[in-house]
């Protein structure tokens, strides 16, 4: 008995569901973390910005744009307009990053068995958007001071600062409320959870060509680290004078930190689509 | 450390319901609440937006001052714009203070007090308008400028479902407390006790997970029943549902008064 | 005969991945006006049936449909969900998550707003009229009481002006004054408005008082369908399949088996209010013995086990006000104590578990639960002596499978006995089957019986249990009374918070009437349930049994059929002092 009617009526409910679901969860996730106290120095935070594991798996679970898209919607409606800190048009900004990294987290996994993969995804997702979000603020500094690059120290000071919160928040949110508890939940609710939603579980996916995956995090990594060049050269920053001056009071040099950073993303994104294909020559061999 | 004990346990649905209420019955009455939502919104961007092209400090200080008297008549907590206020300042501060140990003098605070009162502006505006729209109308708000109907249903249940589900978790963490085992040593700054209560926080979304789905499964079938999905299909529902939005006399004076003022502080300046 | 509003012919289904049909070559008519109580034992397919009258199945659930089901004239496999919604409504088992806006008036104009009704303003207005919620129009739904909240989703679904309404088990979810209210308003949907209205209904009281006729499903089949009163004096078929038949009717059958009732088989009373009538025509005999209530043994000889010293509890309003839930409380539980505390809704009696758990600290006054006050001690502590078994048993679910719940206590105790432990308690409250599945996905008394066993699994001296036969079918009800007896010769003192009178009549030693935020009466169940006016100022509903018993006269009243009967016809002392014994 599968008429048209009842189909499409039955993929619209799935698809409204798993919205509602990671929509849900999202926002209690955050309302908690947001009621839970962090201290805060200047632009540095350090504290639980948000539980990120739950929206992260999810997406890799149910690999769905919609789940994603939940995520800082639940955010936004749960958190922040019920505490009263509905922030305008930084929340949209939320909503485009936080969607693109938990997508992009979502398509990384193609078999949720693998550790591995876990890991990636749950970093490359959670550092796209971290790091994004860091780049714009830096922006929007840039805006908002007149000829910023005539202030000396000011826009080191901006970068360095800007540099250590994304540290902060890549260790604390991005592997303590991140990457680990995604690695404890997923396999523990894979298999068991799908069934509650009536759905059927992720395959291991190996048809998936992993190659517009990799073209797509290039891409973005493409586009950031040209921002950031660009935005250096812009603001007149000599890195290597830059260096003596800045190694001595901190002790290292923060700029190349989120560029290493989204570099070393770039290389563990090649591996991967590497060994994608290699596994999938390998199956079609097989097959 | 105790503090943050305390602070988890305050997570209380009593809390969160007194929050909730606040944030929707707090500002029915104010002048802002009873303008339409869609031209809140538009005045709004342009105090989001228009700031950050400017430069002159004159400006800045008038713009600053135009809002900080909207949000006053607007009955905005004095402990939000202190909160705010000192958040801003102190970012600024400490932006200040590495740029002065990285080479740049004094002029690096001059040239932060602009970027200050841009971001206060801002953030003024956003409270001042925020805090006044009914979230059920910034919703509709939403819906009328295309934003689909799935995301901007999401601000009313949301207000329905917030209370359910934090009452819901903290029972859980209570099932987890009544069976669990506190460590016997709290550990130097009770961090022991620390990393027992995260581990909680953190277990307490496993079952959680579970409730909600089957909970949803529930909410999806009524939605359909009820119509949900064929209302996202026709435009006719939407045009019925925005009818009630009318932009009026009060409405069209406040933005238009609002522009001119900023375009009466451009002129002037040049 | 002139096809019916709901018209089902050869209705098969079966759910996906399971291979055996619930619903098996069904047949039915349901007669436009009728008011109607679908009955069966549980896994009969009453659920299953009325999804598919909504043309949920197999719309969303979908399975190995076959027949057909036609709804005013329309085919629901032709028919989509939604356009169905305006000829049939749904209000389901769970309600509360059919409710998906933020306040009633939101929530009420939710769907004719979808359909595009130009009046979908006064269509909500007009269903929260007819079900007298006017006054609640603003509210969050959140603010409402259980009863309210499943008053505002049937105006949900009655806005859109349906035929038919379908009810799953309103009286399983709320407490039973409650569930009255909610019957008296289907009545005036029923007869004020000529809605059709199909109830799933357990409870045989409420299906005397207010439906026509009844739909007994068996085994996936439609065993018969009858007028009420017919229905309901098939005993047997009826017992047969876990459905208790009114008490007034099953008295009336016991004296005519006993030799001196009349000879009215088939024609036995079902309402309390025909009873009166009925059994004043019978030659009664009542019993002599004007036994003297005796009173409980002294309170010195025993251990306290808790005691509260003017305990308060309260949370802060909008207005900045405390609104106190418990006040000035001042009470000793001892050692043996079976404690019902009875009370209805928002009298407190959550509450004062929750401050003896320790979940909770009281705002003034204390709780001391044997030597520890609860002030001083974590949850976790105190958790090494009492538990804690919660309303909600899938709050209790922290776990993917019961045996691991059952385990946790004792795992991060690092016991090592566990296995051991583990197997007595799940053989004991026979889990054995049950024990790899999880939680959330058992029936409502299995649910139940599992939370028992998490909480026996923690060697407790004192078991708090919160509504434990809430939302049970008669059956599972049955169950779990047993399981309390289970507890006697393992836990030190057990107290129950509960809306359910029987409960407190067949198992309490001891009972405590709660209201608003005080203990207003503290004995025993002659006492309590002699006493008219009490019971009323309470706002509580004595069984049935005990009514009959105030409208005959009979005095100290009758607690179960037998004694009822005995009571009348042949007086045996004995008996009467037997039950006297076990209140000792």
């Amino acid at each position: 008995m599968a008429n048209s009617l009842t189909q499409t009526q039955v993929n619209q409910s799935k698809t409204l569901m798993l919205f509602i679901l990671a929509m849900s969860l999202s926002g209690l996730e955050n309302l908690v973390a947001e009621i839970i106290p962090e201290f805060q120095i200047g632009p540095i935070e350090l504290g639980i910005s948000s539980f990120i594991f739950i929206p992260l798996v999810l997406v890799i679970l149910f690999d769905n744009i919609w789940v994603a898209l939940a995520a800082p919607i639940g955010e936004i409606v749960f958190a922040d307009l019920i505490l009263g800190e509905f922030g305008g048009l930084g929340e949209f900004e939320e909503v485009i990053l936080l969607t693109m990294g938990l997508y992009l987290a979502g398509r990384l996994v193609k078999d949720v068995a693998s550790r591995k993969q876990l890991i990636i995804a749950a970093l490359v997702g959670f550092g796209f958007t971290e790091l994004a979000g860091t780049m714009i603020d830096i922006g929007k500094v840039w805006i908002g001071i007149e000829q910023l690059e005539a202030v000396p120290g000011l826009p080191e000071s901006i970068v360095a600062l800007e540099g250590i919160d994304f540290l902060v928040e890549f260790v604390i949110t991005g592997i303590i409320f991140g990457v680990l508890p995604t690695l404890y939940f997923v396999p523990r609710l894979y298999g068991k959870l799908e069934p509650m939603l009536g759905i059927k579980p992720r395959e291991i996916d190996d048809s998936r060509n992993p190659l517009p995956i990799a073209v797509t995090i290039g891409a973005v990594i493409a586009v950031i680290l040209g921002t950031t060049v660009a935005f250096i050269s812009e603001m007149g920053i000599n890195i290597i004078e830059w260096e003596a001056d800045f190694l001595d009071k901190f002790g290292d040099n923060f700029i190349w930190v989120p560029i290493g950073i989204a570099a070393l993303v770039a290389v563990i994104t090649f591996i991967l689509a590497k060994n994608g294909k290699t596994k999938e020559a390998k199956a079609s061999q097989e097959g | 450390m105790e503090n943050i004990m305390k602070r988890l346990n305050k997570i209380s649905v009593e809390n969160i319901k007194l929050e909730i209420m606040r944030t929707t019955f707090g500002n029915r009455d104010t002048f802002l609440s009873q303008l339409d939502p869609r031209v809140l919104m538009f005045w709004y961007l342009i105090f989001a937006i228009f700031p950050w092209f400017i430069y002159d400090k004159i400006v800045l200080v008038a713009l600053l001052a135009f809002v900080t008297f909207i949000a006053a008549i607007s009955k905005v907590s004095k402990v939000i714009i202190f909160l705010l206020c000192f958040g801003i300042a102190s970012e600024i501060i400490c932006y200040g203070i590495v740029a002065y140990f990285l080479g740049g003098g004094l002029e690096a605070f001059l040239a932060l007090i602009g970027l200050t009162m841009k971001l206060a502006t801002i953030s003024l505006a956003s409270i001042a308008i925020f805090g006044n729209i009914d979230p059920e109308r910034l919703s509709d708000a939403l819906l009328s400028w295309g934003v689909p109907g799935q995301i901007t249903f999401a601000v009313s249940f949301g207000y329905r479902m917030v209370p359910v589900l934090i009452e819901e978790y903290n029972n859980i963490i209570n099932s987890f407390r009544l069976r669990g085992k506190s460590p016997e040593h709290k550990g130097f700054l009770y961090w022991r006790q620390l990393l027992h209560m995260l581990k909680i926080a953190i277990y307490a979304f496993y079952p959680l997970i579970f409730n909600t789905a089957k909970r949803t499964r529930t909410t999806v079938e009524a939605l359909e029943v009820r119509g949900f999905s064929y209302a996202l299909q026709n435009k006719e529902v939407k045009k019925l549902k925005l009818a009630y939005l009318k932009i009026r006399l009060k409405d069209i004076a406040f933005l238009a008064g609002s522009v001119s003022y900023v375009i009466f502080l451009m002129i002037i300046v040049k | 005969m002139p096809q019916g509003i709901i018209h089902i012919e050869g209705l098969s289904f079966t759910y996906p991945g399971s291979g055996c049909p619930v619903l098996k070559n069904v047949d039915l008519e349901v007669e436009k006006g009728d008011f109607v109580a679908v009955i069966g034992s549980n896994g009969s397919g009453k659920t299953t049936l009325c999804k598919a009258m909504n043309g949920l199945i197999p719309q969303y659930i979908s399975g190995d449909f076959a027949g057909k089901v036609e709804v005013n004239g329309l085919n629901t496999l032709e028919t989509t969900v939604a356009s169905l919604a305006r000829h049939i409504a749904y209000v389901y088992q769970d309600f509360e998550n059919q409710l998906v806006r933020s306040t009633v008036y939101e929530d009420v104009i939710f769907a004719p707003l979808n359909f595009g009704f130009a009046d979908y303003r006064e269509r909500g207005l007009q269903a929260l009229k007819i079900l007298g919620l006017e006054h609640l129009k603003d509210r969050f739904i959140w603010e409402l009481s259980g009863g309210q909240k499943h008053l505002a989703a049937m105006a949900g679904a009655l806005s859109l002006g349906p035929d038919i309404i379908i009810v799953d088990e309103p009286a399983a979810q709320l407490d039973p004054l409650t569930a009255v209210r909610v019957y008296e308003k289907l009545q005036i949907l029923n007869r004020d408005y000529g809605k059709t209205i199909i109830v799933i209904e357990h409870n045989s009281e409420f299906i005397a008082d207010y439906c026509r006729s009844v739909i007994m499903m068996d085994g996936g089949c439609v065993f018969w369908q009858k007028p009420v009163r017919e229905a309901l004096n098939r005993i047997d078929e009826l017992k047969e399949r876990n459905i208790h038949p009114p008490q007034v009717t099953q008295a009336a059958h016991l004296l005519f088996q006993s030799g001196s009732g009349k000879n009215n088989v088939g024609n036995y009373p079902i309402q309390i209010a025909e009873s009166e009538a009925y059994f004043a025509g019978i030659n009664l005999k009542p019993s002599c013995c004007a036994h003297s209530i005796t009173e409980p043994s002294p309170a010195n000889n025993r251990e306290p086990v808790i005691t509260f010293q003017g305990a308060s509890y309260g949370y802060k309003t909008l207005e900045n006000t405390t609104h106190y839930v418990l006040s000035n409380v001042d009470f000793t539980i001892y050692e043996g104590d079976r404690l019902a505390i009875v009370g209805s809704n928002g009298a407190g009696k959550s509450t004062l578990l929750k401050l003896i758990s320790g979940i909770i600290k009281p705002q003034s006054g204390g709780v001391t639960v044997y030597d520890s006050n609860t002030r001083d001690a974590s949850p976790e502590n105190l958790a090494e002596i009492v538990t804690y078994i919660f309303q909600h048993p899938e709050e209790m679910f922290i776990e993917d499978s019961i045996r691991r719940d059952i385990e946790y206590f004792l795992k991060v105790r690092k016991n090592p006995n566990l296995e051991v432990l583990v197997d007595q308690v799940v053989n004991g409250l026979q889990l054995t089957e049950l024990q790899n599945q999880n939680g959330r996905l058992l029936s409502g008394g299995q649910q139940r019986r599992a939370s028992l066993a998490i909480g026996v699994a923690t060697h407790p001296s004192v078991i708090l249990l919160d509504e434990p036969t809430g939302s049970l079918d008669i059956s599972s009800r049955k169950e779990m009374v047993a399981m309390l007896e289970y507890l006697k010769d393992r836990v030190k003192t057990v107290i129950v918070a509960t809306h359910d009178m029987q409960l407190a009549a067949e198992w309490a030693n001891r009972i405590a009437v709660m209201k608003d935020g005080k203990i207003i009466e503290d004995s025993d169940k002659y006492r309590v349930f002699g006493n008219p006016a009490l019971l009323k100022e309470a706002n509580l509903r004595p069984p049935q049994i005990v009514e009959l018993c105030h409208d005959l006269g009979i005095s100290p009243v009758a607690f179960s059929l037998g004694e009822f009967s005995n009571r009348l016809v042949l007086g045996k002392e004995d008996h009467h002092g037997k039950y006297y014994e076990t209140v000792e």
